[in-house]
Order: C-alpha cells, then structure tokens, then sequence
C-alpha cells in the first residue's frame, strides 16, 4: 500500500511538472501559429481579396487549435458592433505577457484598416514581431518547459527516496 | 444592413424615431451634425429623432466616420480598395456610401483614399411597379425600344431600372438581360428576376465589352453614364444589335440637350424613348416620357 502511494505521488510531481511545462510549449506553438497566421493573411489578401471574416474561419483546424481560442474570439468582435479590447480579444488566454497583449491588440486592431499595400507592409512588419516573440517562445519552452519535467521526476524520485 | 454599419446609438434612434423606408440619404461629415434626408427635406439628427435645431443636432466625429466604412467594407478595407479609389462603397446589402476624403495619387493613378472626412449613406428603395407606366413605352410589340432614364441625383433613376428589370422577368418576356452593375446598387439581392445576368464593378467599357461577347444579352441595363468612354460603350452596343435602358444625370431635357458629349447619341437617335424623372412630388415623379425627336409621348 505504501509503495503505491509513493507510486501515485511520484507520479503527480512529474505531472504538475509536465502541466508547468506545458505552458511553454503552449506558448510556443502560439506564436508559431501567429506567424503562420501573418503568412496566411499577407498570401490571401494580395490574391484572393477575401473577407477577413472568411480568411479566419479558413484556417486550418491545427492552426486554429493553436491559436487557442484567439480567433474565435476575434471572430466574435467581427461579427458584433463593439469594439476591440483586451478583455474580448484575450478571453481564456491567460498565458501572455502584457507587452505581447499590446501588440497582439495593435496587430489585430490594424487588421482591415487599410488599402491592399499598407495592409500587406504591416502584416510584413508584424510578422516579424511575431517571429521574435516565436524564438524567445521557443528558446523559454526548450529551456524551463523540459526543465519543469525534469524537476517534476527529481521531486518525485525524493519523495520516493526520502519516504521509502 | 445598416444595424451592421452605424454606430449603435444612432442606428436606434434612425429606427425608433425615424423611419428607415422614408429616409433617402444620411449625411455625415466630421465634426458637423448629421443630416438626414427625407422626401425633399433635410432635418439635422438629434437624439429625439429629426430636428431643424442645429442646436440638438448629434455631431460626427472623425473615428465615427472611419468605423462606419470599416463596418461597411465587413471590416476588410483593403477588399474595397478598387471601389473607394472612385470614391464609393457598396454594402452587401446595396447600400451606397459615397466616400469624402483624401486621395492619394501616384504618377497620375488613384492609389487609395485615406483621411474619411464624410460620408453620404443612400438607403436603396425597392418601389413595386414604379416603372409600369412607362413599360408599354419602351417594350412595344414585343420590342424593347433604347430607353435613356433622365433626372437629377436621388430622384430614383436606379428603382426606375431595377423595377423595370423585374417587370420584364414578372411577365415572362425573357429577354436576356445584361445588368451592368458598376456600383452595386442595381441588385438588392434577387431583385433582378429570372433572366438577368449581372457584371460588377466593372467599367461601361470592359462590362459591354465583356458582356455581349460572353453573355450574349438582349438588353443592357446600367446605370449613369458619364464621359465619353461610356457614351464609346453605347454605341458598341448598339452596333452589336443589343438593345440598352440606361441612366443619366440631368434636372431637365433641356439641360440633357445642352451636354455636348450626348450630341452625336442624339443626332444619331439611338434612343428611342427618353423617361424624365424628377423629385417634384418626391423621388421617383414621372415628368414625361419622349420619344428620339424629344416629342413628349405622355404629360404627368
């Protein structure tokens, strides 16, 4: 009975560990998928001219699920008369950063603004703030992501070892 | 349609205090007060619906103007661009907004609009049957006869075409009819009846053009013709054997004769009926209907 509680408990610190890590990697596959996003947009508005309603509803399911409910939401603000703020925009996204929240809200509060060429520089230059939030994302996930699992199996195996 | 555009506030009160069918135009200008136009008359908006007090008066503001035409372009300016370079916007709905602002220009090309500073909203009206006096005018004995639709700006030159368009397809004369929509204001959706086919945004030129050689059509519908490149596109398509009912703008016949680039249309009597609209007892008043030798047919 005991060496299985000590089972259950080793694992559960590995899993917390695996939950903090998941964070990062969430976060890194957000922003790829913002720049993916970028891609997409600049491609689909110079040839096909299409409604950004219509672009964001297009995206593909693994894109959307790593948007994390950002489209949606910003679905939401396209279909309402309301403006766009923060508390629509970053509903059930909990993981970003103030400085990303600003420049997540000015991207997609540009978005639709203006002509066919202003609008394609400015997804350009976005794009490229979103690459930079994608490498800082990615190097935060290989360094604390793997990090929380490693911690998680070391806190376990001490919980083993010390009540053993 | 215009739920979808307007602020909210003023969308209420253009619904609950004012009527939307008796509104013609609303004006909105940055940092003026807006008008709207109803029957012959202008009244300033207030929150208690129209008022002559400049003084009650809702003031636009320059971010009002500027979410109206992102709201109206469904939030995609730049899938509009081609349509606000000529200084306009159509809504799906078939609402027209004309668009003041700055243009930019680029070795003598219109590149874009920026800097909205007004707008003029024309809510369309489908009036049931306002052509029908005219009908047995232009289409005699299974003819349809060159039909030019004249009258001022808003006195329903646009309802005069796409009622008669219906009308045809109402009483089964299936012609094919080539509606040349260059602003999108012709079709309100599905009100062009069963044997029209449309062209878009398109030039008088490339939609002729285009049209006859594709679609083969009986009768050309557009609407205001304009300079000499459409009056070029007329006599195309009378040369090819279609036969056209077409809009333009003038207060009177007299006026219309003295445009000097319709001389030629007129001494070659290319159209054959002539249908005076006017706003005298609101839009859409039937003047007179003439035919080529501007001898009136029937007096209203």
């Amino acid at each position: 009975m005991k060496y299985l509680i000590l089972g259950f408990l080793a694992v559960g610190c590995i899993f917390i560990g695996y939950i903090f890590s998941l964070k990062y990697s969430r976060r890194a596959k957000f922003f790829k998928a913002l720049v993916m996003l970028c891609q997409k947009l600049d491609v689909e508005i110079n040839y096909s001219r299409e409604r950004l309603k219509t672009l964001f509803e297009s995206f593909d399911e693994k894109t959307k699920k790593q948007l994390q409910g950002l489209d949606k939401n910003y679905l939401t603000y396209l279909a309402n008369n309301t403006s766009l703020d923060e508390s629509n925009l970053f509903k059930g996204l909990n993981f970003l950063k103030q400085n990303e929240k600003d420049t997540l809200l000015i991207f997609f509060r540009s978005l639709g603004r203006t002509d066919l060429a202003s609008q394609s520089k400015e997804l350009k230059n976005f794009e490229k703030r979103f690459e930079e939030f994608s490498s800082f994302a990615n190097g935060e996930n290989k360094k604390y992501g793997s990090l929380s699992i490693k911690l998680g199996i070391i806190v376990g195996l001490i919980v083993v070892v010390l009540f053993c | 349609m215009l739920k979808n555009i307007l602020p909210e506030n003023i969308y209420n009160i253009l619904s609950e205090r004012v009527s939307f069918n008796a509104i013609n135009e609303l004006r909105i200008r940055a940092d003026k007060p807006i008008v709207v136009s109803v029957g012959s008359g202008r009244f300033f908006l207030s929150d208690h619906g129209l008022s002559g007090n400049l003084k009650e008066a809702i003031f636009a503001t320059r971010i009002m103007i500027e979410d109206i035409i992102f709201r109206a372009s469904e939030c995609s300016i730049y899938s509009v661009n081609e349509q606000i370079k000529k200084g306009f916007l159509v809504t799906t709905g078939g609402v027209r907004l004309g668009i003041g602002g700055d243009l930019i220009e680029e070795e003598g090309h219109i590149k874009t609009m920026t800097n909205f500073n007004s707008i003029n909203i024309r809510i369309p009206h489908e009036i049931k049957n306002c052509s029908l006096t005219a009908f047995p005018h232009i289409l005699q004995d299974e003819t349809l006869l060159n039909t030019l639709v004249i009258s001022p700006p808003g006195a329903g030159k646009t309802t005069f075409l796409r009622d008669f368009i219906c009308q045809l397809s109402e009483r089964n004369y299936a012609f094919n009819v080539l509606v040349l929509d260059e602003r999108g204001e012709l079709d309100l959706g599905g009100s062009l009846g069963n044997f029209a086919d449309k062209i878009s945004f398109a030039s008088k030129k490339v939609g002729f053009e285009n049209g006859i050689r594709s679609l083969a059509p009986n009768l050309i519908v557009t609407d205001e013709l304009g300079g000499q490149e459409d009056i070029e596109a007329v006599r195309y398509s009378v040369n090819c054997g279609v036969n056209l009912l077409a809009s333009v703008h003038s207060d009177s016949i007299e006026s219309f004769l003295k445009k000097p680039s319709y001389s030629k249309l007129i001494e070659e009597r290319i159209f054959k009926r002539y249908v005076l609209l006017s706003m005298r007892n609101g839009p859409g008043t039937l003047e007179g209907i003439y035919n080529e030798n501007f001898a009136r047919i029937t007096k209203y």
